[in-house]
């Protein structure tokens, strides 16, 4: 990349200011920091790999962690039953109406899990293609499924490598409610993390991380509708969203934007670089847990002074949960911000005891019983 | 691993033009530099196009020509120099003229007399201006233009009334003659009359007192006043001056001319202002030089004068004038508004870094840099107490030493340190500290220099300053951040200062600019002189003498590096690579019991780090968009502190990998069995014992007791 280049970029982005380059908003109104979240309880033992979570109704919650399905029930959720073992990783979660748990399986695809039947149905191919990087699930009150893969061919785990590439590879698929007649309604997602329908099932809701957005259509009898964009540019990097059972919704943000990020991002010859000769771990990107190996990027702020970590320090990972009202504002906010414990949110559903978090990067379940309105 | 490191330095000493251009712009004297070169390239473009233009004839009678216009320039420069305007120079100009005319004509007095009371007339008719302006307080641009109109009308109407007298009578002297087309040495009269002047002008602008109370009252009036500048007075001598030096201009102009009409002098005001404000003196004031001035003066000059050469019209020639001074007013505004963001834009230029390669610090790994937990459990002294020890030392009671970021030496003592006192308070950034033979604590102070605490607390200077690059346009005489120092056995204080382009707050820009900018420095006792012995050095930080005191360890921090420079013996004066790779930033070196030494790393790179260390253009950028907090670092919270022998090779380390107790470790000092651990950010000082070591050494000892190495 020349000179010349960086000129070119830096005056389309002061005439095109809707552009790719988006100042990165603070952190302020509803999402105004706090420590909230590092005062969630954990629940139970650490779960590795944790990764969604769904309430199923009757105050037990489904959580994916690894290869495996867990039900945790009971009292603050102490009772875990294995609900599913899988032969790789388990991701996005929902239950359909008629009582079957769907499951997205990296590598493989969507599986229905019928209560009654050992063997999962499957569905595995989408227009032509393999469903190998499925990241949520979402089910319409009528048993339509809508499923986001976040990179078209690309195992989830891999998403690093999707961002810093600036892909945008993702799609939206449908398919009825016996996993029949699959249909791709979206194609060339920057990143489609989360779906949801509303309680009604005349909107569907879909966040798209790379692009820091969250969107909404109208379902109606033929398909859907046009895109309406509810938040275009968002402080960080959106996960999936389950309703909060009250018409809102809760959105996870597995990871906030930096401006060292955005500027390496513009720099393609470095990005390039740092890809193809480091390890995954010591890329400046976004990250769901860090700052305790010190190979990682380190920024002049992280500096620890007089022994603490500043909270407003650039963050190397996050802990962010946002509540959106029915109009898909953001009402309320929980975060775990630089040195705190619970980092990657990447799911969180309500339930009669509380809100329950994944918390992927701290590889923890959280249960929060306070206000979040 | 040893090799010369003449070539490597000299490899990497390259030529940076944006460097050159951020310097040069931070100079007074280069400000001119545009208008100056305009001036030339004019010159030259005449000289070209019109025949015989460059020739000596044509040249001297060009400085005949210009010389009037010259004295009225500087009359004109000096009024805007003290925030004021002067239009009246164009009528006080004419008007003197005449005077002369007259005194000589009408009133047939000598020459002899008719030349100083021309000049008093210049001095009176400026004296009104300057007590209307330095007195009555009235606005100068008014004022002026006022006696403008005035002394316009005066001149007019006497022209009319003695035009006949002038035109039948002539002067018959010599002394006249000599004024009007005399010359002195090949030059005429008048500009060498003019260069006199303009050399005292500048003296007394640039060198008196009295030039510098004009340029402050310029700058701000209130704060001159405040100081206690006569104010008022020197406003009004200031308009006395410039009547003054147009009453010159018009006596040069009469002797050369013998004649007045209503055109004389017209528009004079604003060429001269154009051309003043074209040569670089500022509008707003308090900037400003006679050459300044004169460049200006000589561009407006060469432009009308060979415009008109060239057969172009007037009006086109005033015009473009016009245009000039349009142009020249807006880019003064913006320039002396914008001059020290443009410095700050192009001031940091970094480079590529010519790190080695990075060793494995996995946990586990054979390697002597293997991440371990040995310093998690340190025992801290002072917790809270200190305000970043970057440097500690022990004296001969056993009562540990930090110097902290408020500019304190603290001392702790007593059986578990906890007493707590301010050993002496320096001021600036205390860093580096070593006793030296009388027990006196030399300590490196940034932004200070080096300084010394007796034992009862008294501060003593050491040294403030080096001698000077004489190639450098940056002034490097004074110390800017001494970081480390050691002593040597002959006394010799060998110290660090690790940039000459940045300050204690600025120096991560240095970092990330990866230039040779810092230097290692001498200062010998005996002579009292300070000599640069390493100049162009990678961020010079930790320096240690050597256990035989034939040599200096210096760690380069930016390089991630350890030199060794020889100070004695048959390799006296080379300089050599002792460490290549290392896996962070060297900080101090300090001497260990067993003949080993002590080196923290104060940073450990990251391999994006190091990536950004080859990629100056990322870095260039990085620091223009990104805001500070955000730059990429050296991973500072992570501890580490590592022995290494004296062939270099390391032998163990010891680490905080959570930071928790101990980041930006940057300090360790053995004494009695115990490593006492200092950190730049750190909120206490860390101790933790060695295992089979030596428990009666101490660094005391080490340099100037029983324990000492050194051999003779």
């Amino acid at each position: 990349m020349g000179l010349f280049d960086h000129l070119l970029r830096d005056i389309r982005s002061v005439i095109d200011r809707d552009g790719g380059q988006n100042a990165i908003p603070p952190l302020d109104g509803a999402l105004s920091p706090n420590d909230r979240l590092d005062t969630a309880t954990p629940i139970g033992e650490p779960l590795p790999g944790i990764d969604d979570v769904i309430a199923d109704g009757r105050g037990a919650v489904y959580v994916s962690a690894g290869r495996n399905v867990w039900k945790l029930s009971g009292s603050d959720f102490t009772t875990l039953t294995l609900v599913a073992e899988f032969e790789d990783e388990a991701g996005g979660l929902a239950l359909h109406p008629d009582g079957r748990l769907l499951v997205c399986v990296a590598g493989r695809g969507l599986a229905a899990i019928d209560p009654a039947k050992p063997a999962p149905r499957w569905l595995e191919v989408a227009d032509g293609r393999a469903l190998t990087g499925l990241l949520s699930v979402a089910v319409a009150p009528d048993g339509r499924i809508y499923a986001v893969e976040g990179s078209t061919g690309r195992r989830p785990d891999q998403w690093r490598h999707d961002v810093m590439e600036k892909r945008a590879n993702g799609r939206l698929v449908t398919c009825g409610a016996g996993l029949d007649n699959p249909q791709v309604l979206l194609r060339d997602l920057p990143y489609p993390y989360g779906v949801a329908v509303s309680a009604d099932g005349k909107s569907l809701w879909l966040t798209e991380s790379w692009t820091h957005r969250l969107s909404r259509f109208a379902l109606g009898g033929n398909g859907l509708g046009p895109r309406e964009i509810v938040a275009g540019n968002m402080p960080g990097y959106p996960a999936r969203l389950h309703p909060d059972g009250h018409g809102g919704f809760l959105l996870g943000i597995f990871a906030r934007r930096t401006h060292l990020i955005e500027f390496v991002l513009k720099e393609d010859d470095f990005r390039a670089e740092m890809m193809a000769t480091m390890p995954l771990d010591y890329w400046v990107a976004p990250a769901l847990v860090g700052g305790s190996d010190c190979l990682e990027p380190m920024q002049i702020g992280g500096v620890k002074a007089l022994g603490i970590q500043k909270p407003w320090a650039p963050p190397r990972s996050y802990g962010l949960l946002v509540h959106l009202d029915a109009e898909g504002d953001a009402s309320d906010s929980l975060h775990s911000r630089a040195g705190g414990r619970f980092h990657g949110i990447t799911a969180a559903c309500a339930t009669p005891g509380g809100i329950v978090i994944a918390a992927r990067g701290a590889g923890r379940l959280l249960l929060h019983t306070g206000d979040l309105r | 691993m040893s090799m010369a490191v003449d070539s490597f330095a000299a490899s990497v000493r390259r030529f940076s033009p944006r460097l050159l251009l951020s310097e040069l712009l931070l100079k007074q004297w280069f400000e001119p530099v545009v208008p100056f070169t305009v001036m030339i390239g004019l010159w030259a473009y005449f000289a070209l196009t019109i025949p015989d233009y460059a020739s000596v004839q044509n040249s001297v009678s060009l400085l005949r020509l210009f010389a009037e216009f010259g004295f009225v320039a500087l009359a004109m420069g000096f009024c805007l120099v003290t925030g004021g305007i002067d239009l009246s120079v164009g009528a006080i100009f004419a008007l003197c003229n005449f005077a002369a005319l007259y005194f000589l004509l009408v009133r047939e007095w000598p020459v002899g007399l008719a030349v100083p009371a021309t000049l008093l007339v210049g001095a009176l008719l400026g004296s009104i201006n300057g007590f209307l302006i330095g007195f009555l307080k009235t606005r100068p641009f008014l004022t002026t233009l006022v006696t403008l109109i005035i002394l316009r009308a005066s001149v007019n109407l006497l022209n009319t009334s003695y035009a006949q007298v002038f035109a039948t009578n002539s002067i018959d002297s010599d002394a006249w003659d000599f004024i009007g087309g005399g010359s002195v040495l090949g030059i005429p009269v008048n500009a060498a009359t003019l260069f006199v002047v303009l050399l005292i002008c500048h003296i007394f602008l640039s060198r008196s007192r009295y030039g510098w109370h004009l340029t402050a009252i310029g700058a701000s009036r209130k704060a001159a006043r405040h100081a206690g500048i006569r104010v008022r007075l020197m406003l009004f001598m200031t308009y006395v001056l410039s009547g003054t030096l147009c009453a010159a201009s018009g006596i040069f102009y009469a002797s050369r001319q013998a004649s007045t009409d209503s055109t004389t002098g017209v528009g004079w005001e604003f060429q001269a202002l154009t051309a003043v404000v074209l040569g670089g003196v500022s509008l707003a004031g308090g900037k400003g030089t006679v050459w300044r001035a004169m460049i200006g003066a000589l561009i407006i000059f060469l432009l009308t004068n060979g415009l008109v050469r060239m057969g172009i019209p007037g009006y086109v020639t005033s015009a473009v004038t016009g245009l000039i001074l349009l142009a020249a007013v807006g880019i003064d505004v913006k320039w002396s508004k914008n001059r020290g963001k443009a410095i700050q834009k192009i001031y940091v230029n970094p480079a590529f870094v010519p790190l080695a390669s990075a060793p494995s610090v996995q946990p586990g790994a054979a390697s002597p840099y293997a991440q371990n937990d040995r310093l998690i459990h340190a025992q801290a002294i002072g917790l809270d107490q200190v305000e970043g020890p970057e440097d500690v030392i022990l004296d001969r009671q056993g009562r540990v030493y930090g110097s902290t970021r408020d500019g304190n030496v603290m001392r702790f003592s007593g059986p578990n340190f906890e007493t707590r006192e301010v050993f002496a308070h320096i001021g600036g950034r205390p860093l580096g500290m070593q006793f030296d033979r009388d027990e006196n604590l030399i300590v490196a102070v940034a932004g200070m220099g080096v300084y010394g605490v007796a034992p009862d607390g008294r501060i003593f200077k050491v040294t403030d300053e080096t001698n000077r690059t004489w190639y450098k346009l940056n002034d490097d005489s004074r110390l800017r951040m001494a970081d480390d120092l050691d002593i040597a056995p002959d006394g010799k204080i060998y110290f660090s200062d690790c940039t000459t382009r940045y300050e204690m707050t600025t120096n991560t820009l240095d970092i990330l600019e990866g230039r040779p900018n810092g230097r290692v420095v001498c200062y010998d006792p005996a002579t009292k002189t300070t000599r640069t012995v390493i100049n162009h050095f990678y961020f010079p930080n930790g320096i240690c003498v050597s256990h035989d005191g034939k040599s200096i360890l210096i760690a380069s921090t930016s390089l991630c590096k350890i030199f060794r420079h020889w100070i004695d013996g048959p390799n006296k004066g080379r300089t050599e690579i002792l460490m290549d790779e290392l896996p962070g930033n060297p900080d101090n070196i300090n001497r260990a019991s067993d003949g080993t030494y002590w080196l923290a790393l104060v940073g450990i790179r990251t391999p994006t780090f190091d990536l950004a260390a080859r990629k100056p253009g990322f870095r260039l950028r990085m620091v223009k968009q990104v805001p500070t907090d955000e730059w990429l670092a050296p991973a500072l919270n992570h501890g580490c502190v590592l022995k290494f022998n004296e062939q270099g090779e390391a032998l163990e380390s010891w680490w905080d990998p959570t930071g928790i107790s101990h980041s930006t470790l940057t300090s360790m000092r053995e004494h009695q069995g115990y490593l006492y651990l200092g950190g730049l950010e750190n909120n206490r000082i860390g101790r933790i014992k060695l295992d089979g070591v030596d428990e009666s050494w101490t660094g005391y000892d080490a340099y100037w007791g029983a324990k000492s190495r050194v051999t003779r």
